[in-house]
Parts: C-alpha cells; structure tokens; sequence
C-alpha cells in the first residue's frame, strides 16, 4: 500500500502559479526524489504536501496519508492530527531547524509528549521520557548524552542527527526530506544520507527527497522526479532518468553537474612562480586554524585549495588577499615582498570572487556604478563599463539595476567584472560557485575559463566540492586542520592520492557525483 | 560564566563610581557661590558660613572632599537637604522613596502581568480586529508622555466620574493602594505598551523562524509551539527590560507630581527648583543605584536564559 | 537559506492602517502650519487680562476659555506649537548625527576608539535621560535651547549604539571587502559605502527619536526645567494651569491633548516609514 499519494496538488502564490497540478506516489519503504534548481518549486511541493506552506501561499488538491485523505486547503486542525504520526517534515538547515534555548533532549521529549497528546494516551513520565528519548539518540547513532546538551555545542551533522530523532520521534509512515545535507560537508553528507535510508528500511518508510543534487539521488532513490518552473519535466525510475534521460532539461542538469572525470589537461609547463607564501600561521582565539602553510602559485596556472569547512582554505585565500594578517610568515608576488594586511597593496596585484551573490555587491549602488567605481581605482573611465559588462557576458542595459533585480548567476558575473576592472594578476575565487544553481555554476565556470585565456589570469580557486575543482584547476591543494597535505596536477591527485585524507575526500566525492559510465 | 558575571560585576561598578564622580561635582559646577547655595534661605551670615565650610569640608582638596562625600554616602549619610533642613537619607527613607518604590513596582507588575500576554495574542492573531485595537490602544501608551496620560486619567476617573482620589497618598496600606491604583494604570499605560510591542514584534520573528517550523513539521502544535518560541522570544524581551526600566523611572517621577503624591518625583521637583544641592545628590544617586542594580538583575536573567552565552563559543 | 525565500510575502497596507498614516500626515501637516504662525501670534497670545481670568470655554471669544493670567487659552495652545515641535526635531537630528559619525567611526575602525565610545556610551545610557536632564537642567539653569543642546547629548549614546551595530553588522560583508581590495579609503568606505545601506534605520530612527524628545522636552518644561513660566509652551501651560484644573479644565487639558495627538502622529508616520523602508531593503 502506498506510504503516501498526491493528487493535483497545485501551489499559488497571489496570482503566480509556482507549482502546476503535480501527482506522486511513495510506496512504504521506497524512496522518491524530487530533483530541481531554484524556482524549480520542489520545497513549495513539499512543504504543500506537510500542510506547512508560508504564509500568502496557497495549495488545493488532495494529499492521501495511508488510509486518510485530506483534501486542501486544510485547516490547521486537520494537519495537526497528520503531522508527526503520519507525515514529517525535515528541514534543510541543521544551523537553524533546532531551538537554541532547549537542550536536545528536552526537544526530542516535546515531540514525543505531542504524539501521546495526539493518540489521547496519558504522558509519559520522566523516566520513560528519557529512556525513549535515549533510545531515538541511539538510532541515529548519537551517544544518549546528546540529550543534555544544546544545539550550538554540536557540530552541523550531528545537529541534523537530532533533527531526524525528532522528526521520528512519532513514528510516522511519511518523511520529507527537504535538502536535508546541502548546508553540511562533503564527508558529513554521505553518512546522513546513509543514515536516512537505513532508516528508511528499518523503518518502512516512505521517504521523499528533495534535491538540488543529482549526485546524491544515485542509489538512493528508487524513482526521481525532475521539476523546472513548477512543472514535472520528466519522471520514472532513477537509474533510467540519469543514464538514459529523455526532457531536454534534464540533459542540460545531467551535463552541467561536475563530475569527478577531470578534464584531460595537458600538462602545463610550469610557469613561474607569481605567489609564494611560507610559513603562515593564524589563530583565532587561541584555535590554530593555519599552521605553517607553504603554498606557491604558478603564472597562468588555476590551483585549486580544497577542504572540509574549518580547514583553513578560506583563511589562507584571505590572507594571501590582504583581507586578513596572518601571525607569521611571509609572501612575496611577482619577486617582490607582500605586504601583509591591505596597506601597501595595489589593486591590480590580486582581486577576489566572493562566494555569496546575494551580499557581494552593494545593495544601494547600480551596477554600473559599482563597475564604474572599481574601473576608477585602476585609472579607467567609466566609459569602459558596457565593455567590462559585455565582457562577462551581461547585456549592457543592466548597468542601470540594482543587484535586488538581478538573479544570483548574474550577481556573481558583476562581482567578476568589478574583480576584472583593475585588471589583476591574481584572481582568488573564494567558492564563488558554491552557492549557485548547478546550470549556472556551470556557465560561470566556463566564463572563468574563457577570462583566464583571455586575460592570462592566474586563478586561485577555493572550493569545498572535489568535482567542480576536477572541472577548473590544473593543480590542487588539499587543507585538512590547517595544513597543506598534499599539492599535485588535479588528474593526478584526484586518481592516485597520496594522502589518507585525501583518499577519504576523494571516495565521499565519487560516492556523491554520477557514474558516467552509461552515459552515451 | 563566572567570568562573564565578573566582567559585567565590574562594568556596573564603573559605571557607579563615574556616575557618583558627576554627581559629586555637581554643586562645585553649578553656576553662582556654592556657599551661598548651601546656605539657601537663611540669613546669610559670616559665622553660618565658616560653618557650611567647615561641614562639607569646602577647603579640603576636592579629591579628599569626594572621599568624604562618598564614604558618607556609603554609609548611608547623604548629607543635609538646604531647603528642610533634615538629613537627606532620612526624608527619603521615611515613606518618599518607598512610595515611589511601591508605586512603580505595581505600575510594573500590572503592565507585566495584563501586556505581555497581550502581546503573545496580537503576534498570534495578527491582522485581526483584536490585534489592530490593542496595537491602536498601546499606541497612545507608547507615544503619549506619561503625565499626559497621567491627566487624562484624573479627570475622566477621578474628577468627571469620581470612582478614584485625585490627590495624596492615603494612609493604612489599603488605602494607599487605593490611591496609587489610578497612578500606576497611567505608568503601566506606557511601560505596558512599550512590553507589549516588544513582546509581539519578538514573537512574530520567533514564530517566523525555522525552528518554529520545524518543530511543527515534526507534529508539535498548538500551546507546544507558543511556548517554544515564547521561550525564545523572552531574551531579546529581557535584554529591553532596561529600556523599559529607564521609561519606568522616569515616568513615575513625573506622574507623582500629577497625583501630589509625596514620594521622589515630588522632593526631585523641590530640589530641583529650591536649587537644594545635597538633596539633588542623594536622590540621584540613589535612583542611579537602584538601576545599576536592576539592570545587573537583569542581565543575571539573559545569562541563565540564553544557554548560548554560557557556554561560550559555539561549535560549528 | 532555502529556495523559498524566493517567495516574499507582500505585505499589503490595510485600509484601517493606511487611515491612520493618512490622518497623521494631514495632524504633521497642520502642526506645521500652526509652527510657523507661532511667531506671529507670541503677543497676541502672551496679552494678559486679569479681568478675564479663569473664565470657562464658550465665555465671549475665548473658544477655550482663558487660563489664570486672562490670556486665551486656545491662542496660547497654537503658539505653543513652536515650542513642541521645533526643539525636538533639532534634537532628533542634531542626535543621529553624532550617531552617524561616532557610530559609523567606532564601528569600522573598532580599536581604542570603539572602545572609548562604547564606555562613554554605557556610562550615558546608565542615567535615565529625563533624570540626568532634570538634575543637570535643575542645577545648571539655562533656557529651552540650553536643554534642548542638552538633550542632544543625552539622546545621542542610543544613537550611536544603533548605528554602531547596523555598521559591525555590514563590515563583514563581501561588498565592503570588495571594497577594501579595490584599496578605496576608509572614509570613503565607511561614509560611501556603508553608510549607505543604513540609510533606513536612521531616517526611522530620527522620526522616532522626535516623538520621545517631544515627551522628554514636554516632561521637562512641566516639570519648570528650561522654559521660563508663563511661556507659550504645552508643558508649561499644564504645569502653569494646575492651579485652576478645576476652574477651566481646558486650560490643562487642551495643551495635554494637543500633546497626545501629536506624539501619537509622530509614532504612527515613524513607524510606516520604518515598515516601507524595511521593506524596500529586504526586496
């Protein structure tokens, strides 16, 4: 019998229609992936389906739980008695789904004390509570002493660990998985998402999974559904639609996510070397986070530093930037000493991409005027905007918007363009794409490649994720805990690392990206 | 956290000591002859005043006057008022800063008790008629100066229809209740709507919150949800409190002279216009006193809400 | 962040909200008027007939009746419009200015003079303003603008830390690091840049901060600090009239009701100014 089924399931907005009439079906301890890029309506869909949609947004259609049908719109009542026992909704973001003030515990118990009061049994008492509450812990593979402590003293996967107890916590035959590992690391995602389907046959449940990610739908989803502008594109058996998909636009999603099949590079001569820094070290309140890190930077060369968050890489990006003073060490650009801090630096040495669209511009100037600004500090008119504009691809016109009106792809190619205006030597990419829809991650990382042969740039490129950095760097240096444990050509370290933790980042990199082995 | 209760013990302490620094030298700043200030409406003559010299110590170095003044106070010695001629602590330990102590904290636990709840409700059914009068009606309270309020309330309650007593403080305790009772609905208008506000605009954001919806998603509703953000929502409540303290304060002294109830608001006003110096002194470092202390409660409160704070850094 | 923002929530103006703000643009705008005849009628409403003392509403040509001193009591109330109005704007803004610049300073550069600010300014915000003003108004003397320069420093501590915080809150921000990298100076960032994007705050803030100084100036000139006795001032006039609330309550009342609509229209433009901007940023 069908864990869950959904009939004609339409969500509005006002006037706007972000979710066409859509049907599914999960059948108890199947799982369904809804696979889309932003816009795509699948959180719409899925928060349609909790009865937990925001608010000014509306849904009609029928959502049948087991043997209940509730027809939508459905009045809060109605939920409430569906929700936890039949149906729950987990969310993407560990950081923030979880209650700052209460201990983990006490929210797993909350969600249990709803379930009696739902099923009209008495409460449980305290020590029932906490052997219950234990016991979900151990499920998810937490110590039971989780319980006593707050969110914020736990890591990101652990927090989503609790998330998912607590969503459990009532034993419901439904769960939705809105973007469950996308706030987390590489390595952290696999042994949630694992941890989701073991639970998933455990517990015969049936699991909706959303997604942004191909990749991590692969043996993990029965069936998969692709969504694009609120409609289904293209739907059926996971294994069919990745290696055989038939809508246009899954093709395009198929052929944009990077892979970990690194472009045959031909071996570049080694230029000279443009950056060299030695002997850097960094602490934050007493954590080393950069510990005696040397790394040097070719001329015309895109060396890529990957690693978990917390590693360092971001640290060593800035600080090589100017934008933070290391404790110790030592930089020298193009043979002559760099400075460390901004004092004494000049524009056109290094510019930076930072890595989130919606505040790397500023809110309150046009764009043009932020081009035209930068284009200044190097002495340019800004007569040469539309030039620099039409260089990353932007039809001029939009010189005149504001970055409120401008989508996040766009963003990040006026971010480029003023990074270009004073012409650098050095562009540092500080997971520019990390935050973009996998199209357009694409697109910009093909512009960046076109702008570094045009320009002779040397790029370095700061990413979390193995299989972009496959798609874009000639070297790659891998951070694990603030030091530089292996550097080699991408082909190679990808293929034979050296380093335990490497291997460990390159196997959570196959495990998470499309075998392309059956593709035609 | 005991260094953070350190830290903040010694940030009050600071903020005393300059406080009382100011208020020191605040007679010796004042404009025209400080014994002639000193002496006030008595005649002046050169034997009263080699006496006033001689009491306050006028030809002492002015740090070693400040010591004095400031181990008197501590003592609880606050010096003579010129205009009565009594000893400061004394006119304000005899019912004047008790009266104001009791009149504010009823005016407090009105607004606390009737708007916070009030509060809660308008965050809940927002957009609704009850959530459009009560936020009309907090307006008033909000906006109005509280004297005003203070007015408006005599005459309808107390002059026009004439449930309330227009002046005075009454004596027996009932009867002083019975007399503050007008006084403190129109501090607790204020106080209360400022609580209100806070309090609605705070559960709004809470209710709006991820955590929120999570934990509806995973089956909590109803009361579960309203106390879950509620619990949430009461630190940035608290960390207003002081906000709130201060208009408290500051309202009370003013609506006493409305009502002529002879508490602080009506010895400030006296001293103020009889330029009674040491009066000035003591009140304001008393009141000083009394929020330095208020506010180290309050900021105990955030400490033990917000577990965040307590155990330092978090882990990401 | 999750692909749901995407759907902003359109927030309507209702039609008893749009009422409100429509009404206090139409009781700002009157006030206006009434500050600018002020002026003008100082000496008419400043006459005093001690033969007309005291007389109650309605009584030949005084609408309000007259007040104590024979002087009518509705003319009084409009020339002390000036006085209401005109203090407080000039404190509001003469206080988010120094916020603009202690604030916008002690938040980028932080340091020593972060520091500094912040002590002074806890130190300021420890006092009660209306209690400070009180003591310091009572002992020092001084008129309405000595208070009114007082208040400026008085209410600027709030100001400051305001705007200190929405400044930590844009510094780290990629935009103003975009901004360091182009080697632009710190002025131009802090006053260029930044300052900028805070622009919402401080025009709610300062509107805001002309209601709270209308009550505090109001309190003060009750309670006799600033204004000279017998002055076309509300405070005054309520402080003044006390000894005949009973004779000619509208002596009393009418300035305190005057008071009451106008710090309430205040409140109401502040805070819809304060929703559109905010709404305006978050677009």
């Amino acid at each position: 019998m069908s864990a869950l089924e959904v009939e004609g399931i339409t969500v509005t907005h006002g006037s706007r229609t972000l979710v066409e009439p859509l049907d599914l079906g999960i059948e108890a301890g199947r799982c369904l992936a809804i696979i889309g890029e932003s816009g795509s309506g699948k959180s719409m869909t899925a928060r349609a389906v909790a009865g937990l949609l925001p608010r000014g947004v509306h849904a009609t259609g029928t959502v049948r739980l087991g043997p209940h049908v509730v027809s939508l719109p459905a009045s809060e009542r109605v939920w409430s008695r569906m929700r936890g026992d039949r149906i729950a909704l987990l969310l993407q973001d560990p950081f923030t789904s979880l209650s700052p003030v209460h201990t983990c515990g006490s929210q797993l118990s909350a969600a249990l004390l709803a379930a009696d009061k739902r099923r009209g049994r008495s409460r449980r008492r305290a020590a029932q509570r906490r052997a219950d509450v234990a016991a979900r812990l151990e499920e998810v593979h937490l110590d039971p002493r989780v319980a006593a402590q707050y969110p914020h003293q736990l890591s990101g996967g652990m927090r989503q660990r609790v998330a998912i107890a607590a969503a459990l916590a009532a034993d419901p035959d439904v769960l939705i998985a809105d973007e469950p590992t996308t706030a987390l690391d590489a390595t952290v995602q696999a042994d949630v998402l694992d941890l989701l389907t073991a639970l998933r046959s455990e517990r015969g449940l049936g699991l909706l999974l959303i997604s942004h990610d191909l990749g991590i739908v692969q043996g993990r989803a029965q069936d998969v559904i692709v969504m694009q502008h609120g409609t289904v594109v293209e739907r059926g058996d996971t294994s069919r639609v990745l290696h055989h998909p038939e809508h246009p636009y899954t093709r395009r999603l198929l052929a944009a996510s990077p892979t970990l099949a690194a472009a045959d590079r031909a071996d570049q001569p080694a230029g000279e070397t443009l950056l060299r820094a030695e002997g850097i070290e960094k602490s934050f309140d007493g954590r080393r986070v950069l510990r005696d890190v040397r790394v040097d930077l070719h001329a015309r060369e895109t060396l890529a530093l990957v690693g978990a968050s917390g590693s360092g890489k971001s640290t060593l990006a800035r600080v090589i930037a100017g934008l933070e003073v290391p404790d110790a060490g030592a930089m020298t650009f193009d043979g002559a000493s760099l400075p460390a801090g901004r004092a004494g630096r000049i524009p056109s040495q290094i510019q930076v991409v930072f890595q989130d669209p919606n505040s790397t511009l500023n809110p309150a100037f046009t764009v043009g005027r932020t081009v035209a600004e930068a284009l200044r500090t190097a002495g340019r008119p800004a007569s040469e905007v539309p030039g620099l504009l039409a260089m990353v691809e932007l039809d001029p016109e939009l010189a005149g918007r504001r970055p409120a009106s401008l989508s996040g792809g766009q963003r990040q190619r006026v971010a480029i363009a003023r990074a270009l205006a004073p012409q650098p030597r050095l562009l540092i990419c500080d997971e520019s794409v990390s935050a973009l829809d996998v199209s357009v991650q694409d697109q910009i990382l093909q512009l960046l490649g076109r702008l570094k042969e045009q320009l002779h740039l040397s790029i370095l490129f700061i990413s979390h994720d193995l299989a972009v950095v496959a798609q874009i760097a000639d070297r790659v240096a891998v951070m694990h805990d603030g030091v530089i444990v292996e550097t080699g050509p991408t082909a190679i370290v990808i293929d034979t690392p050296q380093s335990p933790y490497t291997a460990e980042l390159v196997a959570s990199a196959r495990a998470q990206s499309l075998t392309t082995e059956e593709s035609a | 956290m005991a260094w953070l209760l350190g830290q903040r013990l010694v940030g009050i302490v600071l903020v005393l000591f300059v406080i009382s620094v100011l208020t020191f030298s605040l007679p010796h700043l004042a404009p025209g002859d400080l014994v002639r200030t000193l002496i006030g409406n008595r005649q002046v003559t050169p034997q009263l005043q080699e006496q006033i010299r001689a009491q306050y110590h006028l030809d002492d170095s002015l740090p070693v006057q400040y010591w004095d003044w400031l181990t008197n106070a501590l003592h609880g010695d606050l010096g003579t008022s010129v205009q009565l001629q009594q000893p400061v602590s004394a006119v304000l330990a005899d019912r004047r800063l008790p009266l104001t102590v009791a009149l504010a904290l009823l005016a407090f636990v009105v607004a606390v008790v009737t708007c916070i709840p009030l509060g809660v409700f308008a965050a809940l059914r927002q957009r609704t008629a009850l959530d459009t009068v009560s936020t009309t009606v907090a307006l008033v309270g909000l906006s109005a100066p509280p004297f005003t309020i203070a007015l408006a309330l005599l005459y309808a309650l107390a002059y026009y229809v004439p449930i309330f007593p227009v002046y005075g403080s009454g004596h027996g305790a009932l009867d002083v209740l019975y007399h503050l009772l007008l006084p403190a609905a129109a501090l607790a208008a204020g106080v209360g709507a400022m609580l209100m506000r806070i309090t609605r605009t705070a559960m709004i954001r809470e209710l709006d919150s991820d955590y929120v919806l999570a934990a509806r998603g995973r089956g909590l509703s109803g009361r579960a949800v309203i106390g879950l953000a509620l619990r949430n929502a009461a630190i940035p409540i608290v960390t207003s409190a002081g906000l709130v303290l201060t208009f408290l304060i500051s309202g009370t002294i003013v609506v006493e002279t409305i009502f002529s109830l002879p508490g602080l608001g009506q010895v400030l006003q006296n001293a103020v216009q009889y330029k009674d110096l040491p009066m000035l002194q003591g009140v304001t470092l008393v009141i000083a006193a009394a929020i330095a202390v208020i506010a180290m409660v309050a900021d105990l409160i955030y400490l033990g809400l917000d577990p965040r704070v307590r155990s330092g850094r978090a882990r990401s | 962040m999750t692909a749901t923002t995407v759907v902003i929530e359109s927030v309507g103006i209702q039609p008893r909200r749009r009422l409100a703000v429509i009404v206090s643009i139409v009781i700002v705008a009157l006030l206006v008027v009434a500050v600018v005849a002020s002026p003008f009628l100082q000496d008419a409403a400043l006459h005093q007939d001690i033969l007309s003392a005291s007389l109650s509403p309605g009584a030949e040509g005084h609408p309000l009746g007259t007040d104590q001193l024979g002087r009518d009591v509705l003319l009084l109330t409009i020339a002390g419009t000036a006085s209401a109005i005109v203090g407080p704007v000039v404190i509001a803004v003469g206080s988010m200015l120094l916020g603009i610049l202690f604030g916008t300073l002690s938040g980028y550069r932080g340091g020593l003079l972060d520091g500094t600010v912040g002590r002074v300014t806890d130190i300021l915000l420890a006092l009660p303003v209306l209690l400070a003003a009180i003591v310091i108004g009572g002992v020092f003397g001084g008129g309405y603008w000595s208070v009114a320069a007082l208040l400026v420093v008085l209410f600027c501590p709030t100001d400051i830390r305001i705007i200190r915080s929405a400044v930590i809150e844009q510094a780290p921000r990629p935009y103003v690091e975009a901004a360091q990298m182009l080697s632009l100076s710190r002025r131009r960032i802090m006053f260029g840049h930044i300052l900028p994007n805070v622009r919402s705050l401080v025009i709610t803030n300062m509107l805001l901060n002309v209601g709270f100084a209308m009550v505090t100036l109001s309190s003060l000139s009750y309670l006799g600090v600033g204004v000279r006795p017998g002055s076309a001032d509300w405070g005054r006039q309520i402080s003044d009239g006390r000894e005949i609330m009973f004779t000619n309550p509208a002596a009393v009342l009418a300035p305190a009701l005057l008071l009451i609509i106008a710090t309430c229209a205040i409140t109401v433009l502040g805070d819809w100014v304060g929703d559109r901007l905010a709404g305006d940023d978050e677009a």
